[in-house]
């Protein structure tokens, strides 16, 4: 029950990094639906550094690199650009999940082989620091949210974005601020998988846990804390489908693929929708 | 988005077309080929003979369907990002139901398209209720709804509907008299492009000519005033929810009956998120989205060949699509932002 349980918390850490960013960036006022291609961009990134010789932690900052770098490209259109985010968030899949195909194949050959990397070594209860420091992430993103000046500009900026204007802060910059923050946080989080649950990197390795993110920050209802208990069940989900893949249950295999899916789709409908969501959501900057 | 004047639709035209043309032959370079030579490659690969012609056509019946169908929901103000599931439902429903049928083979085709397209109708209905009901926004519930249905795929094709005769993860094959027959020999071309260009045609006459389509236009575009002067807003947005649905799984069942004649897993190559693609290059007007899906179909077929005889990687046509559609939106973000 100690691998389940350190499985679990392994697979939790991914989720809770991406939704967190992604949670900051919703705060802000916009939405970024493209953070499955965020966190492929991460994955590539850790994967690409890792095999040109980088140790795992380099692979990590680079991977967080990467992901500001994304963050940045995403505002330009989402934020400064004006364009609809839900609709470039889509786009955005497209572009990531073709480009590290893409890439891998032009690193990787035509070779079937799977190339392997270092992974990170573990800290405590088998879990590697990083992996660790994930958990801490919502408690960081709480209090900044709450007790600091920046923190409670993203708040005016997803709530009332013309007072913040009126007061002299600049709409388009908090919320370019709140989307590298999410791009790196979602790399990261993209990374963490190559770098400890599966070390290689193949097309859609990411397997729709930047979709389940998404869900997590509406069934947190915008609260960096209450992002842990979601995170938990959907990747205590996904380690109850790896276990009983294995032990050869008689429980279709289906339900158990699906289950992370249909949870975060009940949370969805418990959590009633909207109630919690920042007032300016997805509307362009004044 | 849809009355643009000829001057801002050569802007956003031109967008799109240098940032197509510098992507193209910017990943090139980086596969170290010259430009010329994959652009030769991918025209070829995409019409450059009968088969390649037909290569482009079979692939382009998934995506044209895909493509109006996001279109209608896109003009209803329905955001379904959920095509995909919707397809692998319609996939699903013909492999399901196609083994069992009896009788002509046309009665047969026509019931398993039936299965597919109810299939891809139902499917919605989970966001749709929870878009009404609980204020879910539909954006989120498809996208997990895509995540189910494709985990229901893998499930399915080693469980209920694994052939009995095989080892493979895959469903019984349709009846050969069943499946459609290519048009010519050599191609993989089947009347099933024509269904879908005769829907398409179909859906751009009932959204742009009907008093049903412009009540499905003004719902999405100003829907404070479409319910002011008593347009049933909710039931307008579930049947473009609906129809949009139905066109998804009508384009999973011909895939199945034209182009795989099985079920097998993964079963999808982004079908869904290729149409929602072209239906933003085509500013969700139907008829455009459907060139545009044509487009992207011959950008698919091409790049396969192109990867075949230059090395360039075919995810290009992945990369593509997406880098069309971002310049696109960029670009009308800007004049509207100038305009206003």
């Amino acid at each position: 029950m100690s691998g389940f349980l350190a499985i679990t918390l392994l697979l939790a850490a991914p989720l809770l990094l991406a939704a967190a960013g992604e949670l900051l960036l919703e705060r802000a006022g916009s939405i970024q639906i493209g953070l499955e291609g965020t966190m492929l961009i991460g994955a590539f990134t850790a994967f690409a550094a890792a095999r040109s010789g980088a140790g795992p932690h380099a692979a990590l900052l680079a991977a967080a690199f990467a992901g500001l770098l994304a963050g940045a490209a995403f505002a330009a259109f989402a934020v400064a650009g004006r364009a609809d985010p839900i609709l470039v968030g889509t786009a955005w899949n497209l572009v990531a999940a073709g480009g590290t195909a893409f890439s891998y194949r032009l690193l990787a050959g035509a070779t079937g082989s799977v190339l392997e990397v270092r992974t990170l070594p573990p800290l405590a209860f088998g879990l590697p620091a990083a992996a660790l420091a994930a958990f801490f992430v919502p408690v960081a993103a709480e209090v900044f949210l709450a007790r600091t000046r920046p923190g409670l500009a993203l708040v005016a900026a997803g709530e009332n974005p013309l007072a913040l204007a009126a007061t002299g802060g600049s709409v388009v910059a908090v919320r370019t601020a709140a989307s590298v923050a999410a791009g790196a946080l979602g790399a990261l989080g993209g990374a963490l998988l190559v770098l400890t649950v599966s070390p290689t990197f193949v097309e859609g390795v990411t397997a729709g846990r930047g979709f389940l993110a998404l869900a997590l920050v509406v069934f947190a209802r915008w609260k960096p804390l209450r992002l842990v208990p979601g995170a938990l069940l959907v990747a205590g989900a996904t380690a109850l489908q790896y276990r009983l893949q294995a032990g050869g249950s008689r429980i279709p295999y289906a339900v158990f693929l699906a289950l992370p899916g249909l949870l975060a789709l009940f949370a969805l409908a418990a959590a009633r929708g909207r109630g919690g969501a920042p007032k300016a959501l997805g509307t362009p900057a004044p | 988005m849809n009355r643009e004047s000829a001057a801002r639709r050569f802007a956003v035209a031109a967008a799109a077309l240098s940032a197509a043309a510098a992507a193209l032959v910017g990943l090139a370079l980086l596969a170290g080929t010259s430009p010329l030579d994959a652009v030769r490659a991918l025209a070829e690969g995409a019409a450059g003979s009968r088969a390649a012609l037909g290569e482009t056509l079979a692939r382009a019946t998934a995506l044209v369907l895909t493509a109006v169908g996001a279109s209608l929901a896109f003009r209803a103000g329905v955001l379904n990002i959920g095509l995909e599931g919707q397809f692998l439902a319609g996939a699903v429903a013909a492999a399901a139901v196609g083994p069992l049928l009896a009788g002509s083979p046309l009665a047969a085709r026509a019931g398993l398209l039936a299965a597919a397209a109810l299939a891809g109708a139902l499917w919605v209905v989970p966001a749709a209720y929870l878009e009404a009901r609980r204020g879910v926004p539909e954006v989120l519930s498809t996208i997990l709804l895509n995540l189910v249905a494709a985990a229901a795929v893998s499930g399915l094709v080693r469980g209920a509907l694994q052939d009995p005769g095989g080892d493979y993860p895959q469903s019984r094959a349709l009846p050969d008299a069943v499946r459609l027959a290519p048009l010519a020999a050599g191609s993989r071309v089947t009347a099933a492009i024509l269904i879908a260009l005769a829907l398409a045609l179909f859906a751009t006459l009932l959204l742009e000519w009907t008093p049903f389509g412009l009540k499905l236009r003004a719902t999405g575009l100003a829907p404070a005033a479409a319910r002011a002067i008593g347009l049933p807003h909710a039931r307008l947005r579930f049947l473009a929810f609906a129809a949009s649905g139905a066109f998804a799984g009508l384009a999973g069942g011909l895939e199945v009956l034209a182009v795989t004649g099985l079920l097998y897993d993964p079963f999808t190559a982004g079908a869904g998120y290729t149409g929602i693609a072209a239906a933003l290059l085509g500013g969700s007007h139907p008829l455009a989205a459907a060139l545009s899906a044509v487009l992207f179909a011959a950008l698919g077929a091409g790049s396969s060949a192109m990867q075949r005889d230059t090395g360039v990687p075919g995810a290009l046509a992945t990369i593509v699509p997406g880098v069309l559609v971002l310049a696109v939106l960029a670009a009308r973000a800007r004049l509207a932002r100038k305009a206003a």
